[in-house]
């Protein structure tokens, strides 16, 4: 475009950006942008903020997802000297509002789909998880508490059959730091208080997770998830495989060593525990949760010809078998539990009693803030304190947030 | 020694005769004829005996004794003054019934004599003596009319006592000869099968700790038979991740298995531990047989030989029409254990003549419907126009075919309702998914009203035939029967068949349902002796136990039975049986490890015997049914109690310290849109910049990672940045704020922008001291003034060009990399 082109179409301007010059200021703005991150590509990648001053935006960067302005980087800066790096994150936590409705948003929301997308919409699972954080909770209520957070006097309500109410409060940038309320999941749901298990009966969870299928991505996912492992982490073909269910066929495409070898690795440790899921469902068509109590879905009884004297379901009790010695005895079993047990809640106790539960939390949110898993042994040795702290502190997940923002400013 | 045993569930007959029969051979004749015979008997002497005297050798003489007397078969020495029994003869029909009972099992045909004596190699009129045992037990099954559906008697044998043999057995700790297999997959497999691996895939026998690799590779490895090592089939066979040449990967790790299997000395089962006596699948009692409803079969395959390329038509009714294998055997098909054909490539059908496929034509014609029977195992759910059982002439003209398309059966089937081509095909619903690649039983039926029907085990679909019925009438004669494929060899269809029955009536639901129960493959009771541990007569715990395929056993129904019918258990505790293989536990299948219960009166009963489990599992298969041993040991049986054996626990391993990549990273999707807000003023909620982000908001970075971010990304960027500022300058309030002391009226920005760009800068690469993690605040400043110079330059500055200036300027710093990037 020549120079003249460009007056005339300026001439022509007013209070709206013309799209002739959009275009043009566009590609400047591309080539400036272009510049100037190659001179940020330049730093040094692997150094810490060298000043207080420094390390105290990176931790505001980084845990809000925004830059601090001039006067609040002031006020950090002066925190950081006096009160220390983890509680300048812990203060910066408690007054900001991206924490929440950024990092924390986008920290969950992952979870709560099978494409693992982070451009999910916000959601009964996302907001408890937000909502147990902000409240400092014990984070393992998550997978086993009657709870589930609410945004107070937002319309409309909530509803066990729609997402609307997230949907409002994320197409209106609610302030999730203020707005989210504590409620008992039974008395929104519907569901006993019993079959409550925190966010794995969420109506988010349920439709991702209960519908269709055989309700083994519920247990896949949330071990995905909270556990940061995933199947092919816990195969493991020395376990006895009598629970697995009549759908697995024993001789896939003819061959019994592909069983043998594969199926059974998962399935077997798998199954017993899935049963947990057993009077669950989604029901599609009026988009809910369904819950029926001693009755198995019956897709837990499904292509039973497959293999006749496989397992049949005939309850929701579920034992680990993975706590027999072997391959996941590092997951770490809480002695505390049974280890059996009926129906999701307890199923939730056990999954979030591991240590495997408490480390995973730990390397999540240490992806989260540090941008790369731990790395060298000062991070490996970093994230076994944090898990320790983290477990011997009630399981406070915003600690473990100041904790590795301090560690990733370079405390 | 034996005692009668009524089973409601397994309606089966084996009686295993101890027969003092000797069954001579014709003296000096041929052992076996080179090809088959594909057509009927060669007549005897015309018959102008005596009539039958009963309704049973009328049948006799029907069902079987045509079939055998001519000279072809048995008649050519067991005639008359030939060779005793003479049950052959052909000159009184009622002596030759006379002989024909001492050979025959009326209980059990398959079980008879006479039956036996052929599979065991006497002069068969075929190449394959299983064949020939098939076809007689067909022919006086079709005889004694033991179709019926009434409960049999299973005899059960006991077996001959005899204690567990021994196997090389894995030391617990890794020998001194595991070291170079530990070398190699250290070398070629860590990127994986290590925990600490980005990738990690158990199991992790790649580990730098030798002791964890080796504990997690004794699966993968087979110390009687290092070539069926797992390691060396996933390699070898299957291709897995070969570092260079597949084959001679194999055979470099199967040396490696080799050296340390050959100083590994073969381990008695240990005394402490607590096992039953041991069996071979031949000491078990058959059950095979079962009750089939067969009587129209007017073609039948078993697939019993399980070698050379003919798979033999064991109907009986002539002529054969035995099918002919293509291919190499192993690489394009191969013999399945249990019974059955693989299919694999394209190359591979198995296909009748067009000559014996004319039976089908005529003897279906004869009645008008006509039912496909088999037992098939689809090799995935992704095929499609794949052709399972057919009889056709090419792709577009067939009499009927039972083929696969993804998830569903179809069936052509050629009437007056359809075109030569058999078709519109019915097709199984697409949303029942009712083929899996699973072991199933499939079954269409034709009859003149109802047109095409499918069963998949034992089930009617409820899959209309839209087209209804017909006549066979048009039915051309000069197609042939083929198995695996289309007759012109572009149809292929991979899996397993195991058994395919051509009838010439259509099944009924309960014919289908009494086949589908019956099941295919050889069934044996294996009583697995426990007297000398409980001290109760004749105990046994039982299991059934069938060949599942090429690689595994089947182990099922395990019960408690004592073949004294006045013993009685009392209270006995029995906790976790495995099942033991040639004189060692393997680690997998062990499905009853964690059984707990006590045999006890109130739940034995001497007829039934007292169930265990109803589960079953799958045993891989050692060194074939021939050979391998099988023996029960018991952590606890009786007062005896000692853990057979326990598996270790793994020790957790820290993941190995690698350098830390890039710790800066870009702002995501939402952390943009709020840093954008901040930094401005303007509201999210603005609805040119809620739209905008809307728009975009997938476009924009959703992970940090430095590296993943594109072009792409940055164009998106701007495009939000320059929303954010046109939203801005726009609104005089925040633009107020935003731009202190500037009348955007009045202002020139020609020769001096400092009135805009230093707000910029202060609000996006910060105000006061420099962060040093943060570009130069001068050097941005003199970026965005040569911007707004160059723009002032072709456009003057002043009026309402300083408003597009300005937002240009604005977009240029809040899109850059000293917001985005932290």
């Amino acid at each position: 475009m020549s120079n003249m082109n460009q007056t005339k179409e300026a001439d022509r301007g007013g209070a709206q950006l013309r799209p002739a010059a959009t275009a043009k200021s566009t590609t400047k703005a591309v080539a400036l942008a272009v510049a100037i991150a190659s001179f940020a590509f330049g730093l040094d990648t692997h150094a810490a903020p060298p000043g207080p001053r420094e390390k105290a935006k990176r931790m505001f960067d980084r845990l809000t997802g925004t830059p601090p302005s001039s006067a609040e980087l002031d006020t950090l800066t002066a925190k950081f000297g006096s009160d220390g790096p983890v509680n300048t994150a812990l203060y910066i936590m408690n007054n900001s509002s991206s924490f929440y409705s950024v990092t924390l948003k986008n920290f969950a929301t992952p979870w709560t789909n099978r494409d693992q997308t982070v451009f999910a919409p916000l959601n009964d699972y996302t907001a408890t998880v937000i909502g147990v954080v902000r409240d400092d909770e014990d984070f393992r209520d998550i997978l086993s508490a009657d709870v589930l957070y609410v945004g107070e006097g937002v319309s409309p309500a909530y509803s066990t059959t729609s997402n609307a109410h997230y949907d409002t409060l994320e197409s209106t940038n609610a302030d999730l730091r203020v707005v989210l309320k504590k409620q008992t999941q039974s008395s929104l749901n519907g569901l006993p208080p019993a079959a409550t298990a925190g966010v794995i009966t969420s109506r988010a969870a349920a439709e991702a997770f209960f519908i269709d299928g055989t309700n083994r991505a519920m247990f896949r996912f949330t071990l995905l998830n909270h556990l940061c492992r995933d199947m092919e982490q816990v195969h493991d073909t020395t376990r006895p495989p009598d629970r697995i269910r009549q759908d697995v066929t024993r001789s896939p495409g003819g061959d019994s060593s592909v069983f043998l070898n594969n199926c059974i690795g998962c399935h077997s440790g798998m199954d017993p525990l899935a049963q947990a899921f057993a009077y669950y469902d989604f029901d599609e068509t009026q988009g809910r949760l369904v819950y029926t109590p001693g009755v198995v879905q019956p897709k837990y009884l499904i292509n039973s010809d497959n293999f006749k004297p496989g397992y049949v379901t005939p309850d929701d009790h579920w034992d680990n078998r993975w706590r027999l010695p072997g391959h996941n005895t590092p997951i770490g079993w809480s002695p505390d539990l049974p280890g059996t047990g009926s129906g999701a809640k307890s199923l939730g106790q056990e999954l979030a009693g591991s240590d495997a539960f408490a480390e995973c939390q730990v390397q999540k949110v240490f992806r989260t803030v540090c941008f790369r898993s731990p790395s060298d042994a000062a991070d490996i040795a970093k994230v076994k304190t944090i898990k320790d702290t983290f477990r011997n502190g009630g399981y406070k997940l915003k600690t473990v947030f100041a904790e590795t923002a301090a560690f990733c400013a370079g405390e | 020694m034996k005692r009668k045993f009524r089973s409601n569930v397994l309606h089966l007959a084996a009686l295993l005769v101890a027969s003092v029969f000797a069954f001579t051979g014709c003296g000096g004749g041929a052992d076996t004829t080179e090809n088959p015979v594909t057509t009927g008997p060669t007549a005897g002497p015309t018959y102008s005996g005596p009539a039958p005297a009963t309704a049973d050798i009328q049948s006799f003489r029907v069902a079987f004794w045509e079939n055998v007397r001519g000279t072809n078969r048995c008649g050519n020495c067991h005639n008359a003054g030939g060779q005793m029994p003479n049950f052959a003869r052909s000159d009184d029909v009622n002596a030759a019934y006379q002989q024909a009972s001492t050979v025959v099992d009326r209980n059990s045909p398959s079980q008879s004599t006479l039956v036996l004596k052929v599979a065991g190699g006497h002069n068969c009129w075929l190449a394959d003596a299983s064949a020939c045992a098939s076809i007689l037990t067909r022919w006086i099954t079709d005889w004694v009319g033991a179709s019926g559906t009434g409960g049999k008697q299973i005899e059960l044998v006991a077996p001959t006592a005899k204690d567990p043999g021994s196997s090389k057995r894995f030391p617990a700790d890794p020998p001194a000869e595991y070291a170079p297999i530990h070398d190699m997959l250290t070398l070629y497999c860590s990127k994986c099968h290590t925990s600490d691996s980005a990738t990690a895939q158990s199991p992790y026998f790649a580990a730098t700790d030798i002791k964890e690799s080796y504990l997690a590779a004794i699966p993968k490895m087979n110390l009687d038979d290092p070539a069926s090592s797992r390691f060396v089939i996933r390699l070898g066979r299957e291709s897995h991740n070969c570092w260079s040449n597949c084959a001679a990967n194999a055979s470099a790790l199967q040396a490696a298995i080799q050296a340390m299997a050959d100083n590994i000395q073969p381990a008695q089962v240990s005394a402490d531990l607590i096992t039953s006596k041991a069996l071979t699948l031949l000491d078990g009692t058959v059950a095979s047989g079962g009750n089939r409803y067969d009587s129209n079969a007017i073609a039948l395959y078993e697939f019993k030989s399980g070698q050379g390329s003919i798979a033999y038509d064991t109907s009986g009714v002539d002529p054969a029409a035995d099918l002919f294998l293509s291919g190499n055997r192993v690489t394009d098909y191969d013999w399945v254990g249990g019974w059955g054909i693989m299919f694999k490539t394209p190359t591979a059908k198995a296909q009748a003549s067009t000559a014996s496929s004319k039976k089908f034509q005529q003897l279906i014609g004869a009645t008008g419907e006509f039912s496909i029977e088999a037992w098939v195992v689809p090799g995935n759910v992704t095929q499609e126009e794949s052709r399972i059982v057919s009889y056709s002439g090419s792709t577009t003209a067939r009499n009927f075919t039972l083929g696969q398309t993804l998830y569903n059966y179809d069936a052509f089937i050629r009437s007056t309702a359809t075109d030569s081509n058999g078709s519109p095909a019915l097709s199984t619903d697409d949303d029942d998914k009712r083929l899996q690649a699973s072991l199933q039983h499939v079954v269409v039926t034709f009859d003149p009203v109802n047109g095409r029907r499918i069963y998949v085990n034992g089930e009617f679909t409820g899959d209309v035939d839209k087209s209804g019925g017909g006549t066979l009438g048009e039915w051309d004669n000069s197609f042939a029967f083929v198995l695996g494929n289309e007759v012109s060899n572009n149809r292929p269809w991979a899996g397993v068949v195991r058994f395919v029955a051509i009838h010439n009536r259509a099944l009924t639901q309960a014919q289908i349902q009494q086949n589908f129960q019956a099941g295919v493959g050889e069934k044996f009771f294996m009583l697995f002796g426990i007297e000398h541990i409980i001290g109760v007569p004749k105990s046994y715990v039982m299991f059934e136990l069938s060949q599942y395929d090429s690689s595994g056993y089947l182990f099922a129904n395990p019960k408690f039975i004592s073949l004294d019918p006045t013993a009685k258990p009392g209270n006995i505790p029995l906790e976790g049986i495995r099942i033991g293989v040639n004189g060692a536990e393997p680690p997998v299948g062990q499905a009853y490890r964690l059984l707990k219960t006590t045999l006890s009166d109130s739940l034995y009963s001497a007829a039934t015997g007292q169930t265990l489990s109803t589960v079953g599992t799958i045993i891989a298969l050692e060194n074939g049914p021939e050979s391998d041993e099988f023996f029960l040991c018991f952590d606890k049986l009786g007062t005896r109690s000692n853990v057979c054996s326990n598996y270790a626990d793994t020790q957790k391993v820290d993941p190995a310290p690698v350098d830390r990549p890039s710790d800066i990273g870009v702002r995501t999707f939402d952390a943009l849109n709020a840093t954008m807000s901040s930094i401005t003023g303007v509201s999210p909620n603005t609805q040119k910049v809620k739209d905008t982000f809307a728009n975009i908001r997938q476009s924009l970075p959703a992970t940090p990672d430095i590296q993943a971010f594109l072009s792409s990304h940055q164009t998106s960027v701007a495009q939000l940045a320059l929303q954010y500022c046109a939203s801005l300058v726009d609104d005089p309030t925040a633009r107020a704020a935003f731009f202190p002391g500037v009348n955007f009226s009045t202002v020139d920005l020609a020769g001096d922008s400092s009135a805009i760009t230093t707000p910029l800068v202060e609000k996006t690469v910060g105000a006061g001291t420099q962060l040093t993690t943060q570009p130069a605040a001068a050097a941005v400043k003199f970026e965005l003034d040569s911007l707004v110079g160059e723009l002032c330059t072709s456009g003057g500055c002043t009026g309402a060009r300083v408003f597009d200036v300005t937002k240009a300027a604005c977009g240029a710093a809040l899109g850059s990399a000293t917001v985005t990037v932290e």
